[in-house]
């Protein structure tokens, strides 16, 4: 473990920029997001969740596939250095584990190459974490209902926790330890800093939503596809798709051309299964053409088919669904919902 | 980029042979030939896979392969002008030369069928796949036992492959059934949908059943053949859906927990009973 003052935390990241493109929460606009920085006073520490996930890091909401002419089709070139994010917590470091599962492990098809996704791969398998605690969580995060707590270490290469005036910042995979060997100007960590992280730690914890025990979900899910649930659970649904473009762990995405005669690029954009238009066909056919149809889509990917393909669940409880829907649709509640649902047409199944 | 195969680059094709397969011109089937050797030594596939046809400037669609692989060097589309992509496919000319990505999916199940009969039941010009997989058994006969094909369009103009229709039809070794909606003047084959005319042929329930059409065809043909008999894990279906990636990612073609890019297009009846609303 090592310890950094804060105000020596600059000499940290441009040590660390020397090596790798360092992201961090930062302002984007009015909103915190996160950004390629450049020093360490970008970094906003005042804050437990980015207003944007840290998705967009490894999977763009834009992203040039190729460009083509009458040259050929070239692909984007790979940046020099490999990526580090500093300051990401739990909810967003497992949401990366998740991605990885369909863009880079290629889970379900592990013999073929075909199925891994270039495009991720290049940023995130080399990636550094910087998994930041989290001493205050928010009253919409439920990280604990997903067997995450604000101070897990899952995924991190690097487990920091901020003790007031100092980082103290602890390897866990093997690159984060072999970092942290290499980086010498940091202080000793004493007994006294340790048990203010057990402190925080519990702390931290109060902070939590008593636990919902979401195991049983997924068996209930296998039997309320056909139930009226979803008309219930759908009805104040806008189709807005904001939930979807902030969850760190949604990955739905469009590809599609933007040039003029012979020369343009091949792009994909982040899409989404609120959008009536996802899932029309050409011919008029659109099999999920109605909004019911689509809530249902995205809460059982979440708690079910995920489940089914990966042996978890697509979602961390980071709560960025239950800060920006525009109508209250909270998935709290809706798990609660179907746990507590009493099945009308599928008693016996 | 990584050391991975990048999926997402189409290999790119000459347009060889143009085929316009009815007189108002919607179907059109291409002959796609390799530009270079190294794609075309690379390309193997089965009767029932698909793949993304790339023009580039407008993008992609997924069309079943419809020509078999026994067919070595070409590659067969039979295409309907629907919507963009499909618009700008129909400008084609030959010598053009456009994308495709593939082949994905999965096909249909040739080797269980060996030593089988065999019944084929296709609608419309989903008959593209249907197509590539009966060329396949032919060319290799002694493999597989009977052979029966049902094959309904809603009038005569609207059947693809019409020239092979007749050659097969003139075959001992091939049943076919040939259907359109409604009497019309100088067809002397059959008339009726393809569910009735299933029913009427009646085939074989020990035999292996492929379907493949429209989803209401698919629909209202399934309960027939589950009537006559025929095991659950014995029919084969093959679905399609909105897709953009054509590699489980991009989440639009999902039914149920599977998609049908990577766990189809492909599926038993007995996969699909338990996928609300598969078709």
């Amino acid at each position: 473990m090592v310890k950094i003052k804060k105000t020596g935390l600059n000499e940290f990241i441009e040590f660390l920029i020397n090596d790798y493109d360092v992201y961090s929460p930062a302002d984007v606009g009015k909103k915190i997001a996160y950004k390629k920085i450049h020093s360490a006073f970008e970094i906003r520490h005042d804050i437990t969740n980015t207003h944007l996930s840290p998705k967009d890091i490894f999977f763009p909401q834009s992203e040039v596939l190729f460009q083509y002419s009458e040259d050929g089709m070239k692909v984007p070139e790979k940046n020099e250095k490999p990526i580090a994010v500093w300051g990401m917590r739990n909810c967003d470091t497992s949401s990366l584990l998740m991605l990885n599962k369909v863009f880079g492990d290629a889970h379900q098809m592990p013999d073929k190459d075909m199925y891994k996704d270039p495009y991720w791969k290049m940023k995130y398998d080399n990636c550094l974490i910087f998994n930041q605690a989290c001493n205050e969580p928010l009253s919409t995060c439920f990280c604990n209902w997903f067997d995450g707590n604000p101070f897990a270490k899952k995924g991190a290469d690097v487990f920091v926790v901020d003790t007031g005036d100092h980082f103290i910042l602890e390897g866990i995979s093997d690159k984060g330890k072999v970092f942290l060997t290499e980086y010498k100007t940091g202080e000793k960590v004493t007994k006294d800093d340790e048990e203010k992280i057990a402190e925080l730690k519990k702390t931290a914890e109060s902070y939590l939503p008593d636990v919902v025990n979401t195991k049983p979900l997924f068996a209930k899910m296998n039997k309320i596809w056909d139930e009226p649930i979803w008309e219930e659970l759908s009805a104040k649904c806008i189709n807005c798709g904001a939930c979807t473009f902030v969850c760190p762990t949604c990955h739905c995405f469009d590809v599609s051309d933007e040039g003029k005669g012979k020369k343009g690029k091949r792009i994909r954009l982040w899409d989404s299964c609120m959008f009536q238009l996802f899932t029309r066909e050409a011919s008029g056919h659109n099999p999920r053409g109605l909004s019911t149809q689509r809530v249902r889509q995205r809460i059982m990917h979440k708690y079910n088919y995920f489940m089914d393909n990966y042996e978890q669940y697509l979602c961390t409880g980071c709560g960025r669904c239950v800060q920006v829907c525009p109508v209250n649709l909270d998935i709290r509640e809706v798990i609660k919902q179907v746990l507590d649902y009493k099945l009308v047409k599928n008693e016996d199944k | 980029m990584c050391n991975c195969e990048n999926t997402y680059i189409p290999i790119l094709m000459k347009v060889e042979k143009i085929l316009i397969d009815n007189p108002d011109r919607s179907l059109r089937t291409y002959d796609l030939s390799f530009v270079n050797e190294e794609d075309r030594k690379k390309f193997t596939y089965m009767p029932g896979q698909f793949c993304e046809f790339s023009i580039l400037g407008k993008g992609e669609s997924p069309f079943g392969i419809a020509s078999s692989p026994t067919e070595e060097g070409i590659l067969k589309f039979t295409v309907s002008r629907t919507g963009s992509v499909t618009n700008e496919i129909h400008y084609l000319q030959e010598g053009d030369i456009v994308g495709i990505r593939g082949p994905m999916g999965n096909w249909y199940p040739l080797e269980k069928l060996k030593g089988q009969d065999v019944v084929i039941i296709g609608g419309g010009f989903a008959f593209t796949t249907l197509r590539s997989m009966i060329v396949y058994m032919l060319e290799n006969r002694d493999d597989y036992g009977k052979i029966t094909v049902i094959y309904g369009a809603r009038n005569p103009d609207l059947f693809i492959y019409k020239d092979e229709l007749k050659e097969w039809d003139k075959r001992d070794d091939v049943i076919l059934h040939l259907t359109v909606d409604k009497p019309i003047k100088g067809w002397n084959k059959l008339c009726g949908f393809v569910p009735t005319i299933t029913k009427d042929v009646k085939p074989d329930p020990t035999s292996w059943c492929i379907v493949c059409g429209p989803p209401i065809m698919i629909k209202f043909t399934l309960p027939v053949l589950l009537e006559i008999g025929f095991a659950h894990d014995k029919i084969y279906t093959s679905l399609e859906r909105r897709m953009k990636c054509g590699i489980g990612k991009c989440g639009r073609c999902g039914i149920g927990s599977k998609y049908v890019c990577i766990d189809g297009p492909v599926f038993s009846y007995e996969e699909l009973k338990n996928i609300p609303d598969a078709f």
